[in-house]
């Protein structure tokens, strides 16, 4: 009998920026209601921890600076008590440390579905200029930048406005000098050097997500329009569409790097030329990630059937345009028994805090209005 | 006949979706009208007088909307100009 998948999702936050841990447990569970899910956190406070349909188990991670060593060690730790043999990571700083694992990580019986360290440096950030030019794929002008003084000569090129970016994480829209130092020192001491600087585009952002097979094609593509878009440049809403040029860019893309593992492309269309610029490749679902779950499209239940399966899937068909989505936040419940065991433990079971001993009749007294 | 027109997305409220880029319009009745003929394949002609009919308006009337409105499509790039005369 087939055994149930047991699975590794990290990045469970659903905040104001949320990562895309929660919505690749949805997806998974609309294909294998039963899998038993693990999730891995770096902070007791990721929401999607407490979330009703949130993960079967949760463990703490150390930090992916903490080296391979420690992260190893925790691992081990871990499959104690919880066996797991699929490990699907989302967060961009731990893929770098996970790359470098793939050997110790089969020893262990665990499976991920990632690209080689090299085709992961390839697409990083201040790589990426060099790639979209080998592609034929536009790009904005961008530099990387290791302290203040050299942001400041670049940014007399650039010109203002123009984009700040982390090496992994967090980009900001600066006007002037003045933001430009404050962006940089918070970019440098949160995510370390080189951060980057990207000429300003004007014009609609669009993300492309799907998996790559590791030889040059993917196992589908869904693209969309980024419809709403938060302050901080994160999407609310989004509609599917369907564009050959950008299919097109992206399969140069990926047919370059040989991608393995799901990806997200996020490219701007330029008012100005009415070309798309390619903006950044993510090595990781998307955080909207199920929303095409929701039409068909299950890229993550894609992934943990072909992992678990050892078979190669078929493509799915063009994504149809016209889907929409709206991001909708909503409040969860957390128990101080689980804030204090992934504390003091390290982590807990479903079991620990069943969820349906939670009462949810209304601590009010109802008196007859009309009597 | 066009570049995007026989691509765009329409339903009968005059609600219109460009699936190459995601932009949606609220088209009006004379509107919905003349995408649905384009698409049909009906030339700037044809189309000018199915509106004369169908709306009762005169032909100056019927043109100068007509002629704007195909303007307009011009510029969303679903017309392409010098194709819009042709069958």
């Amino acid at each position: 009998m087939k055994r149930t998948p047991h699975i590794a999702v990290t990045g469970l936050h659903r905040g104001e920026n949320p990562q895309p841990g929660s919505s690749i447990i949805r997806s998974i569970r609309r294909v294998i209601p039963d899998a038993r899910i693990v999730g891995l956190v770096y902070d007791a406070l990721e929401s999607g921890i407490y979330a009703d349909d949130g993960p079967d188990a949760v463990y703490a991670m150390p930090y992916p600076t903490a080296g391979r060593e420690a992260f190893l060690e925790r691992i081990d730790e871990i499959l104690l008590k919880e066996p797991f043999e699929f490990y699907i990571p989302t967060l961009d700083s731990e893929i770098e440390l996970i790359v470098h694992l793939e050997d110790e990580l089969i020893e262990r019986g665990l499976f991920t579905y990632l690209p080689d360290a090299a085709i992961l440096a390839k697409r990083a950030k201040n790589h990426l200029t060099e790639l979209a030019k080998s592609c034929d794929v536009n790009v904005p002008e961008t530099v990387p930048v290791y302290d203040v003084a050299e942001a400041h000569r670049a940014a007399s090129h650039l010109g203002f406005p123009l984009m700040v970016k982390g090496q992994y994480y967090d980009a900001k829209k600066v006007e002037s000098p003045a933001e430009l130092s404050g962006a940089v020192t918070k970019l440098l001491s949160e995510w370390g050097a080189p951060a980057i600087l990207q000429r300003c585009i004007q014009g609609p952002e669009f993300n492309v997500l799907g998996i790559g097979d590791g030889e040059g094609s993917t196992f589908g593509l869904c693209s969309l329009r980024k419809t709403h878009i938060s302050d901080k440049g994160k999407g609310l809403g989004g509609i599917t569409i369907q564009d050959s040029k950008l299919n097109d860019i992206c399969a140069r893309l990926i047919k370059e790097l040989c991608w393995r593992g799901p990806f997200e492309i996020e490219v701007m269309k330029d008012d100005a030329t009415g070309e798309y610029a390619l903006i950044e490749i993510n090595p990781r679902f998307p955080a909207w990630v199920d929303f095409p779950s929701q039409f068909g499209m299950n890229f993550p239940a894609m992934l943990v059937e072909m992992i678990s399966t050892g078979m190669r899937p078929k493509p799915f068909p063009q994504c149809e345009a016209g889907h929409f989505y709206m991001r909708h936040q909503i409040e969860v419940l957390g128990h101080l028994d689980q804030l204090s065991a992934l504390s003091s433990d390290g982590g807990f079971t479903a079991s620990v805090t069943d969820r349906s001993t939670v009462t949810s009749r209304p601590h009010f007294d109802l008196q007859p209005t009309f009597s | 006949m066009t570049a995007n027109l026989p691509d765009l997305m329409l339903n009968d409220r005059g609600f219109a979706f460009d699936p190459s880029n995601g932009e949606t319009f609220q088209l009006n009745p004379t509107g919905l009208r003349i995408v649905r003929l384009l698409q049909q394949g009906k030339n700037e002609d044809e189309a000018l007088a199915t509106l004369m009919e169908e709306f009762e308006v005169d032909e100056n009337t019927a043109r100068r909307d007509l002629e704007s409105f195909l303007g307009s499509l011009t510029q969303l790039g679903w017309l392409e100009n010098e194709l819009r005369n042709l069958p």
